[in-house]
């Protein structure tokens, strides 16, 4: 294991983990398509949406 | 503060809802484009007075009388969410039928305040309404507005008036048309109706000049003539298709997507350079190839698909859907369907999600589910990597195997519509057609960008989160084997990945691609079809599937058969298996809350699996019969199960109808 | 009375009624401002569909309705 594997494991890390809590972030305001373009139009969006941030 | 945005159909309520609310709401120049409600904040600039505004932009009602289904999401609203202020929006070309609305309102007790909109298309018809007048009529404040106009255009005042009313919570008075007492029965509301109506003629009456009456030919009539013509209809309607569909993945699109993977070469050079020899294989492959790679092959498409969405929001914006859903009715009519359900088929072509949700606006409960079912059928734009990797790597000219793909969706589509109408003993001698055709506009190409680059950035973001961890997970599911070491180079068979594919490989095999490949790659597509490119990227380690120096895709037949280790025939018949399966999983979802049946839904997912594997399973052996004179593998097998498949159907098909009616009896109760 | 299907382009008529067991196609028509009493003019004849003018906007019709809607 040397200094570059490290950055590469950090940089993965950051990204991947980027990536899960924007999926989980979607989730808790119940967006089922994450990164739906209709993301106002989606079954589960919406008021819901509101609710959630109020 | 609650504001709720009413009025007519195509009345320019998302319009303005996104105008005082800088939200990009899906606008379309159709009536019924909204089928859900939204909610938004109002612009502090337009909001002076200290306090929140909520305003939830409602799907379009011509009444809120109990006995007509549709509207029922306003009424509901109103009457158990209680806002503070009604904003009615008027098209002011059309006063007689959208005050009838307006009385409804007025009746409720909440404050209303009329936008008079579109007022812009009055002063050029040169139509006047006296504004006050009107206002003294209905007790309420009317203001002028022209939601399509970024200033200037009367919604400050708008919500101006509204906020006054909200915070006095006065009590809206009707006018007097009901009489004393509220109609307790049908009867007395027809009665009740009627004379609203004969108010609202007398208002509009006095208050209205116009200097052309409606009923005249204009010179868009002379347009309808041509475009819904008997004979002209059907040719311009493919011909406007094949333009959208050219323009985007023929001419303008890989055009502007080859600079675009230029790009994306570059950076994985650029990173593959830092990452020099010294780093570890597997990390330096996760990073370079997992997730640069299987992201950036998908990615490499957005220009592609941004094109699609640019030219489907002008299409939408200038009022032909209308015409459309016009032309192709006696057609539909004969699958049992309507004109209206190809809206919902042209949406699907950029995202089936919408598009299943715009089946809503169909009446007839069976005609919707069947809609919604199929509407899936027209590849979506996250389809469009596949059909433009798989056209551009097997078959040199992109165009027209891409307009071919939509074509055959079409008539799939026709095909299917008859089988399930032999299924469902549609007897649909009743159903009606009638639709409302908007005035023609130029579309917006302010519109069309705002939409194109929403869209852009939603692919984006999905691009770097569901298809980033699904390329991560493959690849590493794919680097190692059950005992957690590494494989070597090209045994890639023994990994993880390749055991748990193998077994659906085998079933995929009659198909022509039996490889735990195109297995991982055809289920990750559930999750999105994006990921289906992906997949294919990550588990054949291909970086890039658009060459830099021409704008052909890499390769030619021959060595990306040696590549994927399929031919040519296969190639298009996985094609064909992924364009006409299930969707994914959130269009499944939009599909579950449309068909409100686990029957039409379980059907409806096992229809599409079956259309999808008999089609894959006809091109693939078809195909290589005609090619190589000789049957492909697992012909047997294949045969068998599509066989069942199409035994069931038909069984189905040709069943007593007692037996479903007595289903149905007891369903019922 | 005779059904819209069977009218000229360019001349108004007045609706008298709208024969149809469809209560649910009535009552819409109604908040089109479709009902006996008032006036409906056909605009086009388009293959199946009829282009009609009912208060101010133009709706597309099929042949079927054209057919319940009496003149």
């Amino acid at each position: 294991m040397n200094i570059t594997d490290i950055i590469v494991i950090v940089v993965i890390a950051l990204i991947i983990g980027l990536a899960l809590n924007k999926l989980i972030k979607d989730k808790k305001l119940g967006k089922k398509c994450s990164g739906c373009p209709y993301a106002g139009a989606c079954t589960t969006c919406s008021s819901d949406n509101i609710e959630n941030i109020r | 503060m609650k504001v709720a945005l009413t009025g007519n159909p195509n009345s320019g309520k998302t319009t303005l809802f996104n105008t005082i609310t800088g939200k990009i709401e899906h606008v379309g120049n159709w009536p019924g484009v909204t089928v859900e409600k939204k909610e938004g904040k109002i612009k502090k600039e337009l909001n002076r007075s200290g306090e929140d505004i909520v305003a939830v932009d409602l799907p379009g009602a011509y009444s809120m009388s109990p006995y007509t289904s549709e509207e029922s999401v306003t009424s509901e609203f109103i009457l158990t969410e209680n806002p503070d202020v009604i904003i009615n929006i008027v098209d002011s070309t059309n006063l007689a039928r959208s005050m009838f609305l307006t009385t409804q309102l007025l009746e409720l007790g909440i404050p209303v305040v009329v936008a008079l909109n579109k007022s812009d298309m009055n002063d050029k018809k040169e139509t006047k309404i006296d504004v006050d007048r009107l206002s003294e009529k209905l007790n309420c404040p009317v203001v002028k507005t022209v939601a399509t106009k970024s200033s200037g255009n009367g919604l400050e005042q708008l919500i101006s008036e509204a906020a006054k009313l909200g915070s006095s919570k006065h009590k809206q008075q009707g006018p007097r048309i009901l009489g004393a007492s509220k109609p307790q029965n049908k009867d007395e509301f027809e009665a009740a109706d009627k004379r609203r109506y004969d108010f609202v003629n007398k208002v509009k009456n006095e208050v209205e000049i116009r200097k052309i009456s409606s009923e005249m030919q204009t010179r868009q009539d002379a347009v309808d003539r041509i475009v819904a013509n008997k004979w002209l209809g059907i040719p311009i309607f493919v011909a406007v298709i094949w333009l959208v569909f050219s323009i985007s993945q023929a001419w303008l699109g890989p055009w502007l997507a080859d600079a675009f993977v230029g790009l994306i070469d570059a950076f994985y050079g650029l990173v593959e350079g830092l990452l020099g020899g010294s780093a570890n294989p597997f990390l330096s492959s996760l990073l370079l190839d997992g997730i640069i790679g299987g992201v950036g092959a998908v990615v490499g498409f957005l220009p592609l698909i941004m094109v699609l969405f640019f030219c489907l929001a002008l299409l939408e914006d200038c009022g032909y859907m209308a015409r459309v859903a016009m032309v192709m009715d006696r057609f539909f009519k004969k699958i049992g369907l309507s004109g209206k359900s190809i809206i919902p088929m042209i949406i699907s072509t950029g995202c089936a999600i919408p598009g299943i949700m715009a089946t809503r606006t169909i009446k007839d409960e069976r005609q919707r589910r069947t809609t919604a079912m199929l509407s899936p059928f027209m590849p979506c734009g996250a389809k469009l990597p596949i059909i433009a990797l798989f056209a551009g790597l097997f078959f040199g000219d992109k165009g027209w195997v891409g307009a071919s793909m939509y074509l055959l969706a079409i008539v799939v589509i026709i095909f299917s519509g008859l089988i399930i109408k032999k299924i469902t003993k549609d007897d649909s001698s009743s159903s009606y057609f009638i639709m409302e055709l908007p005035e023609y506009r130029w579309p917006s190409i302010k519109r069309a960008t705002i939409s194109m680059l929403s869209r852009a950035k939603a692919f984006i973001i999905k691009a770097g989160t569901i298809i980033l961890v699904c390329n991560a997970i493959v690849h590493i599911l794919q680097t190692f084997n059950w005992q957690l070491q590494a494989v070597a180079e090209n045994a890639a068979d023994t990994s993880i990945l390749a055991s748990i594919a193998s077994p659906v490989a085998i079933i995929l095999a009659p198909l022509g691609f039996g490889l735990w490949q195109f297995a991982a790659s055809a289920v990750t597509g559930f999750i999105a079809k994006e990921n289906v490119v992906g997949t294919l990227a990550v588990t054949f380690a291909v970086t890039n599937f658009i060459d830099v120096e021409e704008y052909a895709l890499v390769g030619g037949a021959g060595e990306v058969s040696v590549t994927f280790g399929i031919t040519a025939v296969a190639a298009l018949s996985y094609l064909v298996f992924n364009l006409f399966t299930p969707p994914c999983f959130a269009a499944i979802g939009a599909m579950n809350a449309e068909m409100e049946s686990p029957k039409w839904l379980w059907g409806g997912i096992a229809f599409q699996f079956g259309m999808g594997y008999t089609l894959a399973f006809i091109v693939y052996q078809v195909g290589t019969l005609v090619t190589t004179g000789s049957l492909g593998t697992g012909f047997m097998g294949g045969l068998i199960a599509v066989s069942i498949m199409v035994s069931i159907v038909v069984y189905l098909m040709y069943k007593k109808p007692s037996e479903v009616v007595v289903k149905n009896l007891s369903e019922a109760v | 009375m005779m059904s819209l299907s069977k009218g000229k382009i360019n001349v108004t008529y007045t609706v008298g009624d709208i024969n149809t067991n469809d209560v649910g196609m009535k009552d819409f028509l109604f908040t089109l401002g479709c009902y006996p009493g008032e006036t409906v003019t056909i605009i086009s004849k388009l293959a199946s569909n009829y282009v009609v003018n009912i208060k101010d906007a133009r709706y597309s019709i099929d042949e079927q309705l054209a057919k319940a809607i009496l003149v």
